[in-house]
């Protein structure tokens, strides 16, 4: 076995067939024939991939669906003694082994978040190990990067092979598809011939292009220290969010948010415990119990949610930015407001008033 | 050609500033495609300040929304930029109280449409744009690969193709010339007849899959400047609960069916949720067809005249047309 195939672009549909025979696959696909939109969707025969362009929303939601049930709990009375009842629960989780073809280098880079802190630290979430751990990822070589795109501003870059199972870089006429994990290997003979030296070549040629490109300006590493130092200057949070609508679409599409909330749904003696993605932009994010919020407004909030991502995770994570630069919250968000700018300026303003 | 409205934009708000807390305008964005709300506040901003058909926000939700914005000096007024469709927002803020005609200063800018960012990206491709400006009626857009020129007609906002009131309904200033309207008010609501030319079960179909897709984000609530109950909406409230927190169809369908309702005879079709909906789903269209009913059963259209009472707001026990 070579760990290379070539994908002919007329034989992708197939080749995604009989990758689908063997494991669930899920693809980028417009969520709406005709819309510009694409997210990632089961494959089934007859799709269309959309690999041309970025996904409105990430894969995130293959490995942490926006709800998921933990667990289901009944209680059962007994007909012939009404005192007596009887509490049943069931939190298995099944879990299929699951690949996703067509994701990006900043799609993948999101999971390094998750894994940090739902894999990493003192408690294991089962939930999220299980499903990452059965799911691997083809990932393309990027390059249709836009104004919105920053990967290499956090360390990352279009020609990322981190956290990827397998390397598809698109040539003329196809795909050149090589392995990079032992997992993914199994799987590259299923996809298509081994490729030609040409074809090979054109592939070392895409890849080495990718990697000098330099997607995005700014330096956003590092921002802890200016974060700090401006935590109080309310003059410049405020005029930094108020554009901001309030609403969780850049929480909802970014690779790396993970913040969740429990809930228990149930009617008379049945129900289920779901989990289900939150967003700290939203006012019962912070809401206690007495009806103290202390994040009242979008002020607060959005220095959170830059904050988090800029600041305290990176300080508790050995510098880690939890933000994959894929650029959606710029582009989904409604007024545009673009958190690049925020964190620079912060830095610059910081260097400035030092 | 929006060069010169720029100018005058710019000249007009420069003038009126002194007396101004704020305004409330348009300045570039990530690219040139994309504005972003600007909140001018002394001369050295006014640079900023941009009109074209890339200003697609309506800005008026930020007049109730905005802690920063209603927390200012009083005995000023707020200074706010509108296009036709923006401009019932206004009026329909001030029958129902939130703003006061007197408090608010509005440069009004007659409209020919508003591009909408998907819709050219979906004719492209294009990478790596460069500019992008509208001639009569065309777009052109430049990128890395040269020049891309698409009829003003393939890229409009849906809304805009059915605009009954490019003119700001009030202004304290005009910039530049009335456009002629390119439909009547009756017959705006061709995409909403096509609907009801449906079966119900299709109707219903219809909307299932699409509200299907709904992240319930809330992006198209907040951006909706008649939402204004904020952060006590009850699609979150947790005393009672009226939604799970089920990704379910049925979840989804309540939360757009109670926004719409709460907007009946209110809305005034600005089209801010559909725009502001990362997963593309027409739900002006729900709003579209209470509107219809509005008008058909009691002769209103919201956000026309500051002066009139909303037919859902008051209660007239000789009520005709029902």
């Amino acid at each position: 076995m070579s760990g290379k195939a070539f994908i002919p672009r007329d034989s992708l549909g197939a080749a995604l067939d009989r990758l689908s025979k063997k494991i669930e696959v899920w693809v980028p696909a417009m969520s709406e024939e005709g819309r510009w939109g694409v997210e990632f969707l089961p494959y089934r025969p007859g799709m269309r991939p959309v690999l041309d362009r970025q996904s409105t929303l990430s894969p995130k939601r293959v490995v942490f669906p926006q709800m998921e049930t933990l667990l289901r709990f009944e209680y059962i009375k007994d007909p012939d003694d009404p005192a007596k009842v009887k509490f049943r629960l069931d939190d298995g989780q099944e879990v299929k082994p699951q690949f996703v073809f067509g994701a990006r280098p900043c799609d993948v880079r999101g999971f390094f978040t998750f894994d940090r802190v739902f894999t990493e630290g003192p408690f294991v979430d089962g939930y999220y190990r299980n499903r990452r751990a059965s799911t691997l990822f083809a990932t393309l070589v990027c390059g249709e990067g836009d104004a919105a795109c920053f990967c290499s501003s956090v360390g990352s870059g279009p020609a990322d092979q981190a956290g990827s199972d397998l390397w598809v870089t698109p040539v003329d006429g196809g795909y050149v598809v090589e392995a990079l994990s032992e997992r993914g290997r199994e799987y590259v003979a299923l996809l298509g011939d081994a490729p030609s030296e040409l074809q090979e070549a054109a592939a070392r040629k895409v890849q080495e292009e990718a990697a000098q490109q330099q997607v995005g300006d700014p330096d956003l590493v590092k921002s802890a220290p200016s974060f700090r130092g401006r935590f109080e200057d309310l003059d410049y949070w405020r005029s930094m969010v108020s554009q901001c609508l309030g609403c969780g679409v850049c929480t909802y599409v970014c690779p790396t948010c993970y913040c969740f909330t429990i809930t228990d749904e149930g009617k008379d003696l049945k129900g289920e415990r779901l989990r289900s993605w939150d967003s700290c932009m939203f006012a019962q994010y912070t809401s206690e119990a007495s009806g103290h919020n202390p994040r009242p407004t979008k002020l607060e909030r959005y220095r959170n949610r830059v904050g988090h991502k800029f600041s305290y995770f990176p300080e508790k994570y050995d510098g880690m930015i939890a933000c994959c630069g894929c650029g959606r919250c710029i582009r989904s968000c409604p007024v545009s407001i673009d958190i690049r700018k925020v964190v620079q300026e912060l830095k610059e303003k910081a260097n400035a008033c030092a | 050609m929006f060069e010169n409205a720029t100018k005058q934009l710019r000249e007009t708000v420069e003038a009126a500033l002194p007396e101004l807390n704020t305004v409330v305008g348009w300045r570039a964005g990530y690219d040139p495609l994309h504005m972003t709300p600007v909140f001018i506040k002394n001369a050295g901003d006014l640079s900023k300040l941009e009109w074209s058909p890339f200003c697609v926000q309506n800005l008026s939700g930020y007049l109730v929304k905005d802690p920063a914005v209603r927390a200012q000096d009083p005995s000023k007024k707020i200074g706010i930029c509108v296009k036709g469709c923006d401009s019932r927002s206004l009026v329909a803020l001030i029958q129902e109280k939130f703003i006061e005609r007197n408090q608010i200063h509005v440069f009004g800018i007659p409209c020919r449409g508003t591009v909408d960012w998907r819709r050219v990206m979906k004719l492209g491709p294009l990478t790596g744009i460069q500019s992008a400006r509208v001639e009569e009626s065309r777009l052109v857009v430049e990128d890395a690969n040269g020049g891309h020129t698409f009829a003003l007609e393939d890229v409009l906002a849906r809304k805009c193709l059915r605009c009954a009131h490019p003119n700001p309904v009030i202004h304290d200033v005009l910039i530049g010339e009335p456009v002629t309207p390119r439909v009547a008010v009756e017959n705006s609501y061709g995409e909403v007849e096509r609907m009801e030319e449906q079966s119900l079960e299709d109707r219903l179909g219809f909307w299932k899959k699409e509200l299907d897709k709904c992240l319930r984000c809330y992006a198209c609530r907040n951006a909706c400047p008649l939402c204004v109950c904020q952060d006590r909406c009850i699609a979150e409230t947790r005393e009672p609960r009226w939604l799970t927190q089920r990704v379910g169809t049925s979840e989804k369908f309540l939360f757009h069916f109670i926004h719409a309702l709460h907007l009946a005879g209110r809305c005034t079709e600005c089209g801010e949720c559909e725009r502001a909906c990362p997963m593309e789903i027409p739900v002006t269209l729900i709003k579209e067809k209470l509107n219809k009913i509005t008008l058909e059963l009691m002769s209103y259209e919201a956000g026309m005249d500051p002066e009139a009472v909303p037919p859902l707001l008051t209660f007239n026990p000789g009520e005709t047309g029902l």
